[in-house]
C-alpha cells in the first residue's frame, strides 16, 4: 500500500514542482503569460525566458536528479554500503577534476566534457576501491567511504591548484560551478545529459538483477554463479558515468544519491529494478524542488544548488551514520 | 554572427577621427585651467580645495609648453589583451581614501619634504598609471602583475597580485609608501605593512569623482599637486567633450557583461555606468546602487538591452553559451568588445576610454561631423 502511495505521491509531486519551477523565477511572469510563453506567442521577452531559460533549466535539474538518484541506488546496492554516494565516494570530485582539465585544454564541449569527467571519475573511484581493498575495507563500510572522502578532498585541492593562476573572476565562476548549479542550462546540454542518462540508466535497469545478487554479498553471489568482481566493476563504471555526466553539466550536486535511495527503500521498494526507477523519479523531484528553492529563497540572487542539497543531505547523512554505529 | 571589434581594430579613418581629439588633451588641460571645470569643483568640497586653488596658481609658472612625453602618458589605442582582472580590480576598488602613517616619521631622503616618498609600491594598475602621469614614475619600485600602462611601467618589478598582495615581496622592495586598493581583501596586508613601519595609502575608485579625489591625494602625497590638477582637468575636459558630442544621439541601452555564471554586471555605483552615459548609452542596470551587482539571466532578458558590452573573453563565452542566446542582443550579434585594459581602469585615460566607448556605441558614420 505504502509502495503505491510512494509512486503516486512522488509522481504528483514531480509534476507539481515542474509546473511551479516553470511558473516562478527571478522575473515574475503572470500565469497567463507563462501559458502563452510555452505556446510561443505573446511578449517575446517572456517567450525567451520561459522557453529558452526556464524549461531547459527544469529539464536539466530533472535529469541531474534522476542520474544522481540512480547512481546512488546502484552504488549502495552493489557495494552493500548504505552511505555510498557519488559525491562521498570521490566520484564527483574526480569527475570535476576531469572536467576542469578538459576545459583548460579547450575540450569543453557539451559532448566531450562528460567523457573527460567520466575519465576523472573512473580514476578516482578506482583509487578509492583499491585503497579500500588494500585496507580490507569490505568488512567495514566506513573505510571505503573514508577513502572516497579523502580522494574528494584531494580533487578539490587539485582544482584549487589548477585555478591558482586564473583570474579572480574565473575562479569565482569555477567555485560557483563546484557548488553545483543548473543556471547555465540550455537545450543542447539537456540533450547530451539526456542521452547519457538514458543510456546508462537503461543499462543499470538491465543489470538490476545482478545488483540484487551483489547486495546479498560476494560469497552468496558467487554461489549463485555470478562473477561478483566483474559485475561490481560494471555497475561501478555505469554509476560513475551517470555521476560524471551530471557533474559535467551541473557541477557538484552532493547528497542526492545518498538521500533518495533511503527514502525509496523506506517506502518499501526493495528489488533493484523498481528501486532504481523509483530513485530516478524521486531524485528528479528532489533536485527540481531544490533548484526552485535556490532560485526563489534569496532574490534577486541565487543560491548554489549544491548548497541547498547539502543542507538537506548532511543532516540526513549524520542520522544515517548514527544509526550505523 | 557578427561581432564588432573594439578599438583594437580601429580603421585608419576612425583613427584620424579620434587622434586629434586625444592629442589635444595636453593642450586642453592648460586651457582648462581658466575654465575651472565644474565637475572637479563639485568634488572640492573638502578643505583641501583651497590648496588646490593655490596649486592652480602654481601651475601657471610650472607648466609652460607641452609636458615632456616620457612623463605624461601619451594616450593611444592598444590591442585588448585578455585581461579581465584589471576590470575586476577596478570594480572592487574603493571610494574613500585612507591615509595612515606609522608613528615614527620617515627620514627625509634628499632635499624634499620629510614625508615625500622616494620608493613607492603601487598595487593597482590605476594608481600606477596615475603616478606615471604625475611624473613620479621613476619613484615606483613595485607594481602588480596586471600593470601594463604606460610602457615604462612594465620595466618596474612585478610583485604579483594587487588583491591580497604578497607582503614579503612588497617589503623586499623597501618601499616608504605602499598604495593599495581599499577593500576588505587588503585590510590584512595594510596592517602588516604598518607593523613593518611602512606608510600606506588605500584608495577606492568607484566613480569618476573618486578618480579626481585619488589624483589629489596622490598629488599631495608625492608633492605634485599642481600636476594632479592639470591631469584631472584634462581628463574632465575630454569627458565633457564626449558627453557634448553624444548628447543629441539616441541612447543605446546596454548591458555590461562582467561574468556570465553567476551573472555579474555593472551598476550605477560604478564609473563604467557613468562612462556609458557619457558615451551616449544607457546602462540597463544603471538604477542599481552597487558597482558590480549580481543579477539573473531572466532579468537581463526582460530588460531587453540593445547591445552587450563585454571584454574579449566574455564576448567569446557569451557567443558560445546557448543559454545567453535567450538575450536578443546576443542572438543578433550585438556584442561590442571593449578594451578592458583601457576601459577597465578608472585612471588618467578615462577620457580615452569614453572616446572608445562612444566609437563602439555610435560607430563613425553616424558620429562623423558631430564631434568637434
Amino acid at each position: 500500500m505504502i509502495r503505491h502511495l510512494f509512486w503516486i505521491g512522488t509522481a504528483l509531486a514531480l509534476v507539481a514542482l515542474v509546473i511551479a519551477a516553470v511558473a516562478f523565477g527571478a522575473v515574475p511572469i503572470p500565469l497567463g503569460s507563462v501559458v502563452d510563453g510555452l505556446a510561443g506567442h505573446g511578449d517575446p521577452a517572456a517567450v525567451a525566458i520561459i522557453r529558452e531559460l526556464r524549461l531547459p533549466r527544469v529539464a536539466l535539474a530533472l535529469l541531474v536528479g534522476a542520474g544522481l538518484g540512480m547512481a546512488g541506488a546502484a552504488l549502495q546496492g552493489s557495494l552493500r554500503n548504505p552511505l555510498a554516494e557519488p559525491y562521498l565516494l570521490g566520484v564527483s570530485g574526480g569527475a570535476a577534476v576531469g572536467a576542469v582539465i578538459a576545459t583548460t585544454a579547450g575540450l569543453g564541449g557539451a559532448a566531450t566534457l562528460p567523457l573527460a569527467a567520466f575519465a576523472g571519475a573512473a580514476l578516482a573511484t578506482g583509487a578509492a576501491l583499491l585503497v579500500a581493498r588494500a585496507a580490507g575495507g569490505h568488512a567495514d563500510n566506513r573505510v571505503l567511504l573514508m577513502a572516497g572522502v579523502m580522494i574528494g578532498a584531494f580533487a578539490n585541492a587539485a582544482i584549487m591548484v589548477a585555478l591558482s593562476g586564473a583570474p579572480a573572476e574565473s575562479v569565482r565562476g569555477a567555485l560557483w560551478w563546484m557548488m553545483g548549479s543548473v543556471a547555465d542550462a540550455s537545450w543542447p546540454s539537456v540533450a547530451w545529459l539526456g542521452a547519457y542518462t538514458l543510456a546508462a540508466g537503461i543499462a543499470l535497469l538491465a543489470l538490476a538483477r545482478e545488483i540484487d545478487v551483489l547486495a546479498l554479498g560476494a560469497e552468496p553471489a558467487s554461489g549463485l554463479g555470478l562473477d561478483a568482481a566483474r559485475a561490481g566493476r560494471r555497475i561501478f563504471l555505469l554509476s560513475s558515468l551517470l555521476a560524471a555526466a551530471t557533474v559535467a553539466s551541473a557541477g557538484l550536486v552532493g547528497f542526492v544519491g545518498l538521500v533518495v535511495p533511503h527514502v525509496v527503500r523506506g517506502a518499501g521498494v526493495r528489488r533493484h529494478r523498481p528501486l532504481i526507477a523509483g530513485c530516478a523519479l524521486a531524485g528528479a523531484t528532489l533536485v527540481v524542488g531544490a533548484d526552485l528553492a535556490a532560485r526563489v529563497l534569496r532574490p534577486p540572487g541565487e543560491l548554489p544548488l549544491g548548497a541547498v542539497t547539502a543542507m538537506i543531505g548532511v543532516p540526513f547523512f549524520l542520522v544515517q551514520l548514527r544509526r550505523l554505529s | 554572427m557578427q561581432v564588432r571589434r573594439g578599438p583594437a581594430t580601429v580603421t585608419g579613418e576612425q583613427r584620424a577621427l579620434t587622434k586629434p581629439l586625444i592629442v589635444r588633451i595636453g593642450k586642453a588641460s592648460v586651457a582648462a585651467r581658466s575654465q575651472e571645470t565644474p565637475r572637479v569643483r563639485a568634488t572640492n568640497s573638502d578643505p583641501r580645495s583651497k590648496g588646490l586653488v593655490a596649486a592652480r596658481a602654481d601651475t601657471a609658472h610650472s607648466v609652460h609648453g607641452p609636458p615632456s612625453p616620457g612623463r605624461v602618458p601619451v594616450p593611444r589605442f592598444r590591442p585588448p589583451p585578455l585581461l579581465l582582472p584589471s576590470l575586476v580590480l577596478a570594480l572592487i576598488g574603493a571610494a574613500a581614501c585612507r591615509d595612515r602613517r606609522p608613528e615614527t616619521p620617515l627620514a627625509s631622503a634628499g632635499g624634499r619634504s620629510a614625508t615625500s616618498p622616494r620608493r613607492i609600491v603601487s598595487l593597482s594598475p590605476a594608481t600606477t598609471e596615475m603616478l606615471f602621469a604625475l611624473g613620479v614614475g621613476a619613484r615606483v619600485v613595485g607594481r602588480t602583475r596586471w600593470d601594463s600602462y604606460p610602457d615604462a611601467a612594465r620595466a618596474v618589478p612585478d610583485l604579483g597580485d594587487g588583491l591580497r598582495p604578497n607582503v614579503e615581496a612588497v617589503l623586499a622592495a623597501r618601499p616608504d609608501l605602499v598604495i593599495l586598493y581599499e577593500t576588505a581583501d587588503n585590510r590584512d596586508a595594510e596592517e602588516r605593512l604598518h607593523a613593518a613601519g611602512v606608510r600606506t595609502l588605500s584608495l577606492r575608485i568607484d566613480r569618476i569623482e573618486d578618480f579626481a579625489r585619488a589624483m589629489r591625494v596622490l598629488g599631495d602625497a608625492t608633492g605634485t599637486a599642481s600636476r594632479a590638477t592639470l591631469v584631472v582637468d584634462s581628463v574632465t575636459a575630454t569627458l565633457e567633450r564626449v558627453s557634448r558630442a553624444t548628447a543629441a544621439l539616441p541612447r543605446v541601452r546596454v548591458f555590461w557583461h562582467v561574468w556570465d555564471n553567476p551573472v555579474f554586471t555593472i551598476g550605477g555605483g560604478s564609473y563604467l555606468s557613468q562612462l556609458v552615459d557619457i558615451a551616449g548609452g544607457r546602462n540597463v542596470y544603471g538604477e542599481l546602487a552597487a558597482s558590480s551587482p549580481q543579477v539573473t539571466l531572466e532579468d537581463v532578458v526582460r530588460r531587453q538591452p540593445d547591445a552587450i558590452l563585454a571584454g574579449p573573453v566574455g564576448a567569446l563565452s557569451l557567443r558560445n553559451s546557448p543559454a545567453w542566446h535567450a538575450v536578443g542582443a546576443v542572438r543578433w550579434g550585438h556584442i561590442l568588445i571593449v578594451d578592458t585594459n583601457l576601459v577597465g581602469r578608472p585612471s588618467v585615460r578615462l577620457g580615452e576610454a569614453a572616446v572608445s566607448l562612444a566609437a563602439l556605441l555610435h560607430p563613425p558614420p553616424r558620429r562623423r561631423g558631430v564631434l568637434p
